[in-house]
């Protein structure tokens, strides 16, 4: 392990606002020090540390120990830092995990009381570990019948709150497929989310579910046809479990290269058309209209977010690897 | 803990039609809905009224429920001819708002101290059959102890308030069957729901469709059925019941999981599925719920075994 691992790469300025790029969430357990140890290098936008869902009981004091240390290793490959932690058990795992260089947390709620709770046991480990006020986000993961039913007052019960997802939705509410491949009542609950979350300025992200699959086995090829199907309908991002669903993850959930190709293409149309006074844009014999130009440039603006993000991240994996060769070879 | 209600198939019928009314205890059904509302005619209502607390005994005669499906203009009425010993039931149509709830709530509550009823026997359906109750879902459901189960937003009468077309191959109604069973579910009632199955016939003596939709419903962790054709009881009772093999592998979930707790373990993959605390919690209540459908039929066998030796009896003499 490097002791001289470059600067933690906490969220900086405008990299952590509603443009955040935040589309593969790998789950490493703290349990499992293997996956700790290989999480830096899976290309994921966040590594989110879990001390909740996929770490029994017992080794939740192990877990806790591990996670300082690890909210700096696992960043090394350019991902920001999350923890999934236990709202139960959520002093605990703050006490354990908040450092510079972790960016939020994600964590099941099921009212607005439980989110203003959350939110001041956050703004105490800020005040005790010298962060600026506010620095923490929130993601409430609303997996519950009654979480989903106040989503709304969940949403807008903390400044914190970045984004929303239904996390394990499927298995709290233990939601199976119809005959029609749907999981019961999942596009009543997803078509939900997204207007809530849009409603209440937060960033709607998938459930675990990959479809077929049941939990977080999918095959790479099933979770980018998810992804890609999320980020349809109006998805930013998902959680996986494997490294190997991290790269079908952000490449779904970032714009597809000939819808950037047609809208760079249109803008280009537009801005033609300003240069040339002309009231009126066309392209391909299609008039282009104000709302048609304005989503082509959030699209092209997506895109290049989603770029840079992985530039970043290849960077530091670069510099990681040097950094490695040179204490091997010192 | 009260044992969840076994209602896996239910048939509506006129209650002046006694060739369907007197033959009701044999269809093998777990409750029959006694029919006030639209199977019955304007002017045949006050004779129909009449016949209801006799029907009673006679539907129940192979232990089904009963049910009685009022009018949603005639509630004092109604009630006044159904609410009679042995009825379970009051299922309301084209509910609307709480307070409608509330009054029949109060109505029930008088008749079953006049009756000598023990109080609070007799249950509210509520059928969510307009825009309007789908919007006041939430509020109806939790407006009276009576609601035990809560669902719908689909159906004839929803289509033609929306103005959606019944008979196509998607699911039309996914908002609001997904708002209320929603409800349902935060107020912790039985969903009355049914997952999407394409209909595009209407029929509603198609056997196979039925299994069908019973099928999936159980798969689904659904556990309610209603029909109007005796033809499609017994495929929603065989779709709805746990079959063998699906009861062995929630024994073998349950095994590997009590394993998995003892050796500290949150989960593990088993041939390529995984095994944790959410497949063990559906195991435990598959094999309930299979216990109850189990018991259930045991009773109503009994109970149609000792009509039918009665009623021998009773012709030999």
């Amino acid at each position: 392990m490097s002791m001289t691992s470059p600067g933690i790469s906490g969220p900086s300025p405008g990299v952590s606002g509603n443009a955040a790029v935040r589309r593969s969430w790998l789950l490493v357990p703290l349990s499992d020090t293997t996956a700790v140890e290989q999480a830096w290098s899976s290309g994921a936008d966040v590594i989110l540390l879990d001390l909740a869902e996929l770490v029994a009981e017992v080794e939740k004091p192990a877990g806790r120990e591990r996670a300082r240390h690890a909210v700096e290793t696992v960043s090394r490959g350019g991902a920001e830092v999350f923890l999934l932690a236990d709202r139960e058990l959520l002093y605990a795992d703050l006490k354990a995990s908040v450092c510079r260089g972790l960016a939020g947390v994600v964590l099941r709620l099921e009212s607005a009381e439980e989110t203003t709770e959350a939110d001041c046991l956050l703004s105490q480990m800020e005040e005790e570990r010298g962060l600026l006020p506010g620095t923490l986000q929130m993601v409430p993961a609303l997996e519950t019948t009654r979480g989903n039913f106040n989503a709304m007052e969940i949403a807008l019960a903390s400044p914190r709150i970045w984004g929303l997802t239904l996390g394990r939705a499927d298995l709290e509410m233990d939601l199976r497929p119809e005959p029609s491949g749907e999981l019961h009542m999942m596009p009543y609950l997803m078509q939900r989310l997204v207007t809530v979350a849009n409603a209440a300025g937060a960033v709607p992200l998938g459930a675990w579910w990959r479809a077929p699959a049941r939990g977080l086995l999918a095959a790479p090829e099933d979770t980018l046809d998810a992804a890609r199907r999320g980020r349809t309908i109006g998805f930013k991002g998902s959680m996986c479990l494997r490294n190997n669903q991290v790269e079908a993850l952000n490449l779904g959930y970032a714009p597809d290269p000939e819808e950037v190709r047609e809208a760079e293409a249109l803008v280009d149309a537009w801005e033609q058309a300003e240069r040339a006074g002309k009231a009126v844009a066309g392209l391909d014999g299609r008039t282009v209209d104000l709302p048609t130009m304005k989503a082509a440039r959030a699209l092209t603006a997506r895109a290049r977010a989603c770029a840079a993000r992985d530039e970043a991240k290849a960077q530091a994996v670069e510099l990681a690897n040097e950094e490695a060769g040179e204490e091997a070879h010192p | 803990m009260t044992r969840r209600a076994v209602r896996r198939s239910g048939l509506t019928m006129p209650v002046n039609t006694p060739r369907f009314v007197d033959r009701a205890w044999t269809r093998g059904c777990d409750y029959i809905n006694l029919d006030l509302e639209d199977s019955v005619p304007e002017w045949r209502k006050p004779q129909a009224r009449t016949l209801v607390r006799a029907a009673i005994g006679n539907v129940s005669k192979g232990r089904a429920e009963v049910f009685t499906r009022i009018n949603h203009d005639y509630v004092q009425a109604d009630l006044e001819a159904i609410v009679w010993p042995g009825l379970d039931r009051v299922n309301y149509p084209k509910a609307e708002t709480a307070d409608e709830i509330r009054k029949l709530d109060r109505i029930i509550t008088s008749l079953e101290r006049e009756r000598g009823i023990r109080p609070g026997t007799v249950q509210i359906g509520a059928n969510i059959e307009t825009a309007t109750g789908v919007v006041n879902g939430y509020e109806m459901a939790s407006a009276s102890p009576r609601i035990v189960d809560f669902g719908g937003g689909t159906g004839y009468d929803m289509s033609r308030d929306l103005g959606v077309e019944m008979f196509v191959g998607f699911d039309q109604f996914v908002y609001s069957r997904g708002e209320l069973e929603l409800a349902a579910r935060v107020l912790g009632l039985e969903p009355t729901n049914t997952p999407f199955v394409a209909n595009l016939t209407g029929s509603v003596s198609d056997t196979d469709r039925a299994f069908q939709e019973a099928d999936a419903a159980r798969k689904c962790g659904l556990r309610h059925g209603s029909g109007l054709h005796p033809n499609v009881v017994e495929p929603q009772i065989r779709g709805l019941t746990p079959p063998p093999e699906e009861v062995d592998d929630a024994r073998r979930v349950l095994e590997t999981y009590r394993r998995l707790v003892s050796e500290g373990k949150a989960w593990e993959e088993v041939d390529g599925r995984v095994v944790d605390k959410y497949e063990a919690r559906r195991a435990g209540e598959l094999l309930e719920w299979t216990e109850a459908c189990a018991e259930r039929d045991r009773d109503k066998a009994e109970a149609v075994a000792r009509t039918k030796a009665a009623e021998e009896r009773e012709e030999s003499t």
